[in-house]
């Protein structure tokens, strides 16, 4: 699935929070989407998945013009975990993750045995399926995080877009849950378009990187090419060095000392 | 594979044992209502002379006085259940209930005003009180609404127009003291003095609008999870949103056409049936029908046999006892979600 966005703008009320926004999202890559808070990238998120309205420009989905989409139609081609989701706390996992199969199901059906192996496979692949039979309350923070990626792959998308999908997660679920999004990328090609503010991350996983400041494109392509020194500074005020070890594919970036 | 099906019946089980469970509890009450009253006689005195050929004095007690009114208060309590849980996912708060955000208050609006412009519109009432609450519905969105539903602004503007139009009934009731009693009938909800005439007309309404109500159950489910999952996972939230407002509008409004305002019933009911069986509306939706039926049946009852020779309105009951008993839960469960 290929996205291609121009000049997108999009606004809250008389806001205008992100303009003049060109992002082309090639078939089966991982694109990171990066910035301060506030700068935006929720909300480009959102205009792409059509949660969001946006004011101008346009999104074409596979040359298809987004707003052509049914609503079920998109929701099996696209996936979004949003930065904030809530659910009932009684909710057990199975079923909180067998939603991901409402876009194949019409309104009086239940789950068939297919869904029902799409929803295990789910569970397995995000490591929570020792813990289906637990309601979200009982879930720990980072628990609950993957229980919620495994309800966006329960829907099988072509692409998924993940805000943030690891706020809450100690180190080692952080690594986990990256290399299972590079796994499940690398192995059924699904595409992803996340926003990270790991830069290690970002760098390590990516295929493609934009960095966003105050609504704007500030600058996209390879992950090496797009973390500078330079951006570095006049996105985010942060010194730093951009160190290359040897034996990694990815450099390092060594921020100068706190104090 | 074989352990899922198994939990799963699990799931199903639980759910048919309660709605067991209440059916049962609502047949005994069926039979005790019939049963006690002014006229003062043994059940089984009720029971033998009720199944005799021929009339009798207690036959016409039970089939044209207290017959109607059990089934009237089965039906109405069926519906404002139901009317609050859906209410209650649409507006992502459970605490929303048609009786006090303002929705049976547009129902009661519509109705009185009719009832003392058209008087003998009887018949096509609860399509104007439908109309009432649709309105009042969606002056409760325009004034909440701020690029999505806020569940505290519904409430807050809810309860705003629930006083409004309160104020527009008893000013209704000061200008037109001659024909009070049928505006104040929709003031406080009472099956008093309802015959099978009311049960009929509302028998339609609340049927469809129950039979309307299980399509709604997945959506229902789907917006708990927040607007911007539901819509990601293919729900078309605003379509939904509408049609589930109108379904509860409708069946809130059915009911005050018949007999006013009943509050707390669409409150306290879907509030058990999570604590029985869990927030999923596959479940919650039917145990909250039939727990809705039990308990407007049993204030009824409590109403109108409590105080020997008078009669409390079932609106006045449950008031009374619904509101401190949701506020013992709300402290015991802190039960909300979302925001
Ligand atoms: N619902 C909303 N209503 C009004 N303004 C909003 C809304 N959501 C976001 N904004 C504003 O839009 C701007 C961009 O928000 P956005 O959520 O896209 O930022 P972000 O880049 O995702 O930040 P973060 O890293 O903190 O998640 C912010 O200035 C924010 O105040
Ligand atoms: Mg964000």
């Amino acid at each position: 699935m290929e996205i291609d966005a121009c000049g997108l703008q999009v606004g809250y009320g008389d806001i205008i929070v992100v303009d003049e926004m060109d992002i082309h999202l090639h078939k089966g890559e991982i694109t990171t989407i990066i910035g301060p808070n506030g700068s935006g990238k929720s909300t480009v998120l959102k205009a792409l998945t059509r949660l969001l309205k946006y004011r101008k420009g346009s999104v074409y989905l596979n040359q298809k013009n987004l707003q052509k989409f049914e609503s079920k139609e998109l929701a099996r081609c696209v996936g979004v975990l949003p930065q904030r989701h809530s659910a009932p706390p009684d909710f057990k996992v199975k079923d909180l993750v067998g939603y991901g199969r409402m876009p194949y199901q019409s309104w009086y059906k239940g789950n068939s045995a297919e869904d029902e192996k799409i929803i295990d496979w789910a569970m397995k692949a995000t490591g929570v399926y020792e813990m289906r039979e637990k309601s979200i309350q009982e879930c720990s923070g980072g628990e609950s995080q993957r229980v919620w990626i495994a309800t966006v792959l329960a829907q099988q998308p072509d692409i998924m877009f993940l805000d943030e999908p690891t706020t809450y997660l100690d180190i080692s679920h952080q690594l986990e849950t990256m290399r299972l999004v590079k796994k499940l990328n690398r192995e059924s090609g699904i595409g992803v378009v996340m926003v990270l503010h790991d830069l290690s991350q970002a760098l390590e996983v990516s295929d493609r990187i934009v960095v966003i400041k105050d609504g704007k494109k500030y600058s996209e392509g390879k992950p090496e090419e797009v973390i500078t020194q330079k951006m570095m500074w006049e996105v985010y005020h942060v010194e730093c060095e951009i160190v290359w070890l040897k034996g990694r594919k990815a450099p390092l970036i060594a921020y100068k000392e706190i104090c | 594979m074989h352990t899922r099906t198994v939990r799963k019946k699990c799931g199903v089980l639980r759910m048919s044992i309660v709605l067991v469970v209440l059916l049962v509890i609502l047949a005994v009450l069926c039979a005790v209502s019939a049963a006690v009253g002014s006229a003062g006689y043994t059940i089984v005195e009720i029971l033998q002379r009720t199944f005799e050929e021929g009339s009798n004095p207690v036959k016409v007690i039970v089939l044209n006085l207290r017959l109607p009114r059990i089934l009237l208060a089965v039906l109405i309590g069926a519906s404002l259940s139901s009317s609050g849980a859906l209410l209650q996912s649409v507006m992502r708060n459970p605490l929303a209930d048609p009786g006090t955000i303002g929705v049976s208050a547009g129902a009661a609006t519509a109705a009185s005003t009719i009832l003392l412009l058209i008087p003998g519109m009887t018949g096509s009432l609860p399509l104007f009180a439908f109309a009432g609450a649709a309105l009042a519905c969606f002056l409760i969105y325009s004034m909440a609404w701020k690029g999505g539903v806020d569940p505290t602004r519904i409430i807050l503007s809810g309860v705003a127009i629930n006083s409004v139009l309160g104020a527009y009934t008893s000013l209704l009731q000061l200008l037109n003291s001659d024909s009070l009693s049928g505006v104040l009938a929709f003031m406080n909800g009472s099956l008093s003095g309802k015959s099978w005439y009311q049960f009929k007309t509302l028998a339609v309404y609340c049927i469809i609008g129950l039979i309307l109500s299980f399509f709604c159950i997945k959506s229902a489910n789907a917006l708990q999870l927040g607007d911007e999952m539901a819509k990601s996972l293919g729900v078309k939230v605003n379509a939904s949103r509408i049609f589930l407002s109108a379904v509860s509008a409708f069946l809130a409004a059915s009911t005050v056409a018949v007999a006013g305002m009943i509050g707390f019933v669409g409150l306290v009911v879907p509030h058990i049936a999570r604590l029985l069986v869990g927030s999923d509306y596959k479940a919650m939706l039917p145990v909250s029908i039939v727990l809705g039926a039990d308990i407007l049946l049993l204030a009824d009852t409590i109403g109108r046999t409590i105080v020997p020779g008078m009669e409390i309105p079932v609106g006045i009951v449950m008031a009374v006892c619904g509101g401190p008993f949701f506020l013992y839960m709300l402290r015991k469960k802190g039960g909300n979600y979302g925001n």
